[in-house]
């Protein structure tokens, strides 16, 4: 520790992350999910919530898979009743807030998949950030009928609360 | 003028629900709209008229649409599932791809099974499906997407047409609408009170 600019230079690494987390570090990510696909099929659409936990705005500028020959981020514009699918250049997360990807809206188009994804498997996503901070994320692959599930649930709460106020 | 135009707004807004409210026995719902088509399917030509005496379900679409149409043919094919086998007898499901670049008939038939075991898969020319979406209300359009692998995707609107037993298309599910809504619009049509 002679010399005084390498001690400052690791003094300024050892205390940096203190001042800035990545990306990555600030992002949580919640429900993370594929759609299983039809026989043949190469391409489908991964969806996710992204919370950011820190103080400044973050956005997601990529993604990737092992499992995909390419990831790109896209959004459904709803257009009077038509559906425009467009990509997007990046996906903004603003400081304490969250970004929700869901069927109809912001998604992972997960193009050229390598083999059929089924329904129960765990597929391996990347997220990559401004930064260039990288989140790995398991994402679970369902059947749309996995999916329907939710609505019933949400049928029996309607049920439940309209008996509720009886 | 304003209040020229205000009241023809308020004319036709009164016409239409009347319209809605009045029992139309016997009325068609959407003049002009719908009617017969032929289209290629892998066994070769299908008619809407093959299927009098049976309550068709249309959805125009694309294969390699990852998102949208998987979620409108999953919500349809859970409402399906729903229904009892006596009702099911009374149904046919139609998927129409507007990707006929992409989609072919032999494509279309693992995709549609997927979805439900009794859907055929039909498409034809551009020509053809430009004619019968037109009739229906349907739009679609190629769309080049600039900086992306998928090359080009096809705009479209995502609404499950209802055709009667006697050919007449009663009803229009919009996107997004649940099983238990697509259901509700099939029963109805099943028991002629769309």
């Amino acid at each position: 520790m002679r010399n005084p600019i390498t001690a400052a230079a690791l003094a300024l690494l050892l205390t940096a992350p203190v001042f800035a987390g990545t990306a990555a570090d600030d992002i949580h990510v919640m429900d993370p999910w594929a759609r299983e696909v039809p026989p043949n099929m190469k391409t489908s659409a991964g969806f996710l919530t992204m919370m950011n936990k820190g103080s400044v705005d973050h956005k997601l500028v990529a993604a990737e898979s092992p499992a995909t020959g390419m990831v790109e981020l896209h959004t459904h514009i709803n257009d009077n009743g038509v559906m425009r699918m467009r990509p997007v250049k990046e996906m903004p997360i603003p400081a304490g807030g969250k970004t929700e990807l869901k069927p109809g809206g912001l998604h992972l188009m997960l193009m050229k998949l390598k083999q059929p994804l089924k329904a129960g498997e765990k597929m391996p996503i990347t997220l990559i950030f401004e930064d260039g901070s990288k989140k790995e994320i398991q994402a679970e692959v369902r059947r749309f009928d996995m999916m329907m599930k939710h609505d019933m649930k949400h049928d029996m709460h309607m049920k439940h609360d309209m008996q509720m106020k009886h | 003028m304003k209040r020229l135009l205000w009241l023809l707004a308020l004319v036709i807004a009164g016409a239409g629900s009347w319209f809605l409210l009045s029992d139309r026995g016997g009325e068609i719902p959407y003049p002009g709209m719908g009617g017969d088509f032929t289209l290629q399917s892998v066994q070769g030509p299908v008619s809407l008229s093959d299927f009098r005496g049976k309550v068709v379900l249309i959805y125009f679409g694309y294969t390699s649409c990852p998102d949208i149409c998987p979620t409108s043919l999953g919500a349809l094919s859970a409402a399906l599932k729903r229904l009892s086998p006596q009702e099911m007898e009374r149904i046919q499901p139609i998927f129409i791809s507007v990707d006929p670049e992409r989609d072919t008939p032999q494509k279309m038939v693992e995709y549609v099974h997927y979805f439900h075991p009794k859907m055929i898969g039909l498409t034809g020319s551009l020509e053809q499906l430009k004619e019968i979406a037109g009739r229906y209300g349907a739009y679609f359009r190629k769309a080049e997407v600039e900086g992306s692998t998928l090359g080009y995707a096809v705009d479209h609107s995502s609404v499950i047409y209802i055709v009667n037993e006697q050919g007449v298309l009663v009803d229009m599910i919009h996107h997004s609408g649940s099983p238990k809504v697509i259901l509700e619009h099939i029963r109805k049509a099943l028991q002629g009170t769309s």
